[in-house]
């Protein structure tokens, strides 16, 4: 089965994420914030990140830069789901190490296909 | 509820909260960035949430206020005390919407206008140094709004009121509203009490301009016309108009709950209305009108109808349709559909149902739906839009990677992700005999640190093959994209900790468990419950040795009793703190209240609040919250003067209010301290007595502390102008009767010129209450502990009777006595002991020490106090009942009453 973090700092938006990727056959993990993110992501190898953007202690862009510079950790993939439309934040998304970035709120079969999308299976 | 709404609730609510916080920091410290920031995400969070959800007017309003926090906290805009208020009543008006919501799971359209003018508000606030050039981007929504809604409600037929109008009137809206103007159904329901708000309904509902129609309908039935109550409104007005929108809305901008205004579109207005007693048209005529309608021959059709109408009545319903039909043909020449319904309903003699036709002519729809991202759906090859659909997501995100590795600054890791990216996408649509040479890439790239060759790769797939996946065949599992919006949340939550727990990495998510207040409530009941039962056992030792004459067995029924006593106290404790809240539960209202009211009285109030984290139990903290907000509300009204007054009586003009709790063995001390004018003894004891609490020699006597306590006296209220703010008429009374019912006391000192100091002292817990039991009359009853001082025994020679009334001199003071057995109304005389002595019970009531004789004292218990309801709840004197160990009732006394 394949794994996927969400990591957001409204409880909201992790409950609709896990309740849509989980009906899609997907184990998911949490995370309410960056560092939160690391620890978990450093112990346990996910096909999937789906990370917001605006958290406290370490944000989006934080943690995927903390993330892509750990050498031996599986570089799955990573959605970035911000309410922060624009170019620059994009920009900074991708050079932060996001491989997607999209704009809340994501509907769910957006977000299942993206998902399957990115974890290779069929959509 | 759905458990996502639930969750987005909840913690909205701990948003607020924490928005509020921060504001209230904000203001002590307006410089501080770090609170810009948090203030920000805050508020971002938030709006995101509420994004998940349909609710337009709280994310608008929210996006505003995102906006706003965001240019503070760019230091683009100063934060500003009208900023903080502003910010406050959009925070205010979105708690609003979520009670709506909590109650009926969505928002009604009347919020929409308070949503923009909100919206506005704060966008003002932005681009004010910007000469307001968004300004009209929000009058564009505030049009938009009222166009979605003519829109919507052009639509939405179900929603119409039912009309049955007289036919030259509907005929001349039905006009009106082909013409170009909108026609208003609006109806006004003024609140039952308006009459003493000052509201002239019937004024206001003559006022509606161009109005074409008026009725007034009864929203209950009067029985009886005596028992009639004339200073309350009952009726509903209901007005037809074709006046603009906008002097509509300003005409009723005081009252916009009261009213609803729903555009009506021209069809509805298409009623045939008479007599249908009679089948008056026969089906050779319909046919033949319809043979020449179905040819276009409109010009016969309206002669053949003309005839009709000549030959009937005119108050048929036949004929009133066939004039709708011909005005139809005038007016609506196009709408074909609508005049082949009507003519349909000559057969039926009912109104065509409107809604199951689509008007013509009437509407515009305006597209508000939201940018969707598959948009594309043909609905002619379902199988087309399925790969169609399947390339945008693909394309979408191969892009992105394009985007991506055309940036510079590459590290292994993020060219790792973006090859597991690639990968992954070609496995997807079925491309897996690119992966091969896909890997091959990466791998090189990778080698070389280097996105280059990588990004010729993908250049190079894509160009030698971009159509090549939508002619490929689509994979059976077609249903994916069908996925419903609504997924079933939490469904699988077991599944998951299952997973979980099997997983060696499964990290513990919290230490801190929510639970359900109720839960907790029942826990506590339970242990009540097992308090009582274990009170058995001590009975059925004695039994066992006096009754039964085993003595042995009984030793061993009271060695285990210590031990399930133990742990039941212990359990009971545990419980209890589980109960335990912070007093900051309702304190931490009290800045923005005090805030508030100061401002609002032109008064400059410090707040200090001391002691926050004093605990006591849940019941008591809640029913501490509205005494507390009274007193503080008292102060700032009555107790701290304007800052003039204050400077030319030698303070400082700014005043001090000092909100203190604290914890005293086992009771919690709250102290509300203003450094006022203080309590003039003189002016509370002329007004006590000018309201009769008082006669004319206690004036005379009254110690200035005594008198300052008649401001707990019931019905006593100084203000003489009743200010909205301290409450109407609810006196200090109020204060202490809800202090008193949780086995408080209230008290107040005071000194005039430097201020007032209240406290209150409250039990930590009021689960289990420790009462002596008191034998009298061969009755036991109960007295709780706290109210009894000593207990004496009184020799009958130390009785002496002054005016009637029985007295005894304790150390030096003297202590009236009461009887019992004369309280509770039973005529027998209490009973001495053999040395002619009278237990008696000395108990506090409001400050003063009273003598209960009483026949004899027994042991004290803790009991689970239940208070009394139904028939006995009236019955004064008895604080309660609680059930004893063996079983028997125990009568709780409540001296206070008694006396």
């Amino acid at each position: 089965m394949k794994h996927i973090l969400v990591i957001d700092d409204a409880a909201t938006v992790r409950l609709y994420h896990r309740g849509i990727l989980e009906n899609a056959g997907y184990s998911v993990d949490e995370a309410i914030n960056g560092i939160e993110a690391l620890e978990k992501a450093l112990v346990k190898p996910y096909d999937l990140f789906i990370v917001d953007v605006n958290m406290p202690k370490l944000d989006g862009y934080g943690f995927l830069k903390e993330f892509r510079r750990q050498d031996d950790a599986l570089q799955s993939p990573a959605i970035m789901v911000t309410t922060e439309a624009g170019g620059s934040d994009k920009q900074l998304g991708y050079m932060s190490g996001a491989n997607l970035y999209i704009t809340k709120p994501i509907k769910p079969n957006e977000l299942v296909n993206y998902a399957r999308l990115l974890l290779g299976e069929t959509l | 509820m759905n458990s996502l709404l639930e969750q987005f609730l909840s913690e909205a609510r701990d948003f607020l909260q924490g928005i509020g916080e921060k504001l209230m920091q904000l203001e002590s410290d307006p410089t501080s960035h770090e609170l810009m920031v948090e203030l920000f995400r805050f508020v971002h969070t938030l709006k995101g949430n509420s994004g998940l959800f349909d609710f337009p007017e709280m994310t608008r309003v929210l996006h505003a206020s995102e906006d706003l926090m965001d240019a503070v906290r760019n230091g683009r805009v100063n934060y500003s005390q009208k900023l903080a208020d502003q910010l406050l009543d959009a925070m205010d008006f979105v708690g609003m919407l979520m009670d709506e919501i909590e109650a009926t799971e969505k928002i009604s359209n009347k919020h929409a206008a308070p949503a923009a003018e909100l919206t506005k508000a704060l966008r003002n606030l932005l681009t004010a140094s910007e000469a307001g050039s968004e300004s009209s981007e929000i009058d564009d929504i505030l049009n938009e709004i009222t166009q979605t809604q003519v829109a919507e409600n052009s639509i939405d037929w179900e929603s119409l009121p039912t009309l049955n109008l007289p036919e030259d009137i509907a005929e001349q809206l039905h006009a009106h509203s082909l013409r170009g103007d909108s026609v208003f159904w609006v109806e006004y329901t003024p609140e039952a009490d308006s009459f003493f708000k000052g509201e002239d309904p019937f004024y206001l509902i003559r006022q509606v301009p161009d109005t074409e129609w008026r009725n007034v309908v009864l929203n209950s039935t009067v029985e009886n016309l005596a028992e009639m109550d004339v200073f309350n409104s009952v009726a509903s007005y209901q007005v037809l108009t074709h006046a603009p929108a906008e002097e509509l809305e300003d005409l009723f901008r005081y009252i916009p709950d009261e009213h609803r205004r729903i555009e009506i579109p021209a069809l509805a207005f298409v009623k045939p209305s008479g007599n249908t007693d009679e089948h008056a048209v026969d089906e050779d005529f319909i046919a033949n009108v319809f043979a020449l309608f179905d040819k276009g021959e409109t010009e016969e059709v309206t002669r053949t109808i003309n005839t009709m109408l000549e030959l009937s009545a005119p108050d048929l319903w036949s004929s009133s349709a066939l004039r709708w039909v011909l005005r139809l043909i005038e007016r609506e020449p196009e709408n074909k559909a609508a005049q082949r319904a009507l003519l349909e309903s000559l057969r039926t003699l009912q109104s065509p149902d409107w809604s199951e036709l689509k008007p013509v002519e009437t509407v515009t729809t305006i597209a508000t739906a939201p940018p969707v991202r598959n948009a594309v759906v043909s609905t002619s090859n379902g199988s087309n839009s399925v790969v169609d659909e399947k390339m945008q997501y693909f394309n979408e995100v191969i892009n992105a990677q394009r985007e991506i590795l055309n940036l510079s600054g590459f590290n292994e890791g993020r060219l790792k992700s973006v090859g597991a990216s690639l990968i992954c996408c070609y496995k997807s649509i079925g491309r897996s005999q690119d992966v091969d040479s896909l890997e091959l890439a990466i791998k090189n790239a990778l080698a070389e640190n280097s996105p280059t060759l990588l990004l010729k790769w993908l250049e190079h797939s894509l160009e030698n093959a971009p159509e090549l996946v939508v002619a490929e065949k689509i994979p059976a599992p077609v249903n994916n994209l069908a996925m419903q919006n609504d997924v079933k949340f939490g469904r699988r939550a077991e599944d998951a900790a299952g997973r979980k727990a099997d997983e060696p990495n499964a990290v513990t998510a919290s230490k801190t468990l929510k639970v359900d207040q109720e839960k907790i409530d029942r826990l506590m009941n339970l242990i009540g419950e097992m308090v009582v039962a274990k009170n058995a056992l001590p009975y059925l030792a004695a039994r066992a040795e006096t009754v039964f004459g085993v003595r042995d067995l009984s030793r061993e029924i009271k060695a285990q009793y210590a031990v399930i006593n133990r742990v039941a106290e212990e359990m009971q404790d545990t419980i209890m703190q589980v109960r335990m809240l912070p007093v900051s539960f309702i304190f931490q209202r009290f800045p923005r209240m005090v805030r508030d009211i100061s401002r609002k009285l032109g008064k400059e109030v410090d707040l200090v609040l001391e002691g926050e984290s004093t605990e006591a139990d849940k019941n008591i903290i809640e029913a501490l919250s509205d005494p507390l907000i009274h007193i503080v509300r008292n102060s700032l009204d009555h107790g701290l003067e304007q800052p003039d007054v204050r400077i030319a009586a030698g303070k400082n003009g700014t005043g001090k209010l000092l909100i203190r709790a604290s914890q005293e063995s086992d009771r919690v001390l709250i102290e509300i301290i203003d450094d006022g004018k203080g309590i003039n003894p003189e002016v509370i004891k002329h007004k006590a007595y000018e309201k009769g609490l008082i006669d004319e020699a206690t004036l005379e006597r009254i110690s200035d502390q005594d008198a300052v306590n008649l401001v707990f006296a019931a019905g006593f209220s100084t203000a003489d102008v009743i200010s909205d703010l301290s409450g109407r008429g609810v006196g200090m009374d109020v204060v202490r009767s809800a202090v008193e019912k949780v086995n408080g006391t209230v008290g107040i000192e005071s000194e005039v010129g430097k201020g007032t100091r209240l406290y209150l002292s409250l039990p930590l817990s009021m689960a289990v209450t420790n009462v002596m039991i008191i034998q009298s009359n061969k009755q036991i009853f109960g007295v709780p502990m706290d109210m009894v001082v000593e207990t004496v025994r009184v020799p009958r020679s130390q009785i002496q009777s002054i005016k009637q009334k029985q007295t005894t001199v304790l150390r030096g003071r003297i202590v009236p006595l009461l009887p019992l057995n004369d309280l509770l109304a039973s005529n027998m005389p209490q009973l001495p002991n053999e040395n002619d002595e009278f237990a008696t019970l000395i108990v506090r009531v409001h400050g003063e020490h009273v003598g209960i004789l009483v026949d004899d004292f027994r042991e004290t218990v803790d009991i689970i106090l239940k208070p009394m309801t139904g028939i006995l709840g009236g019955l004064g004197g008895y604080s309660g009942a609680a059930l004893l160990g063996d079983g028997s009732v125990l009568m709780v006394l409540n001296p206070r009453e008694l006396m």
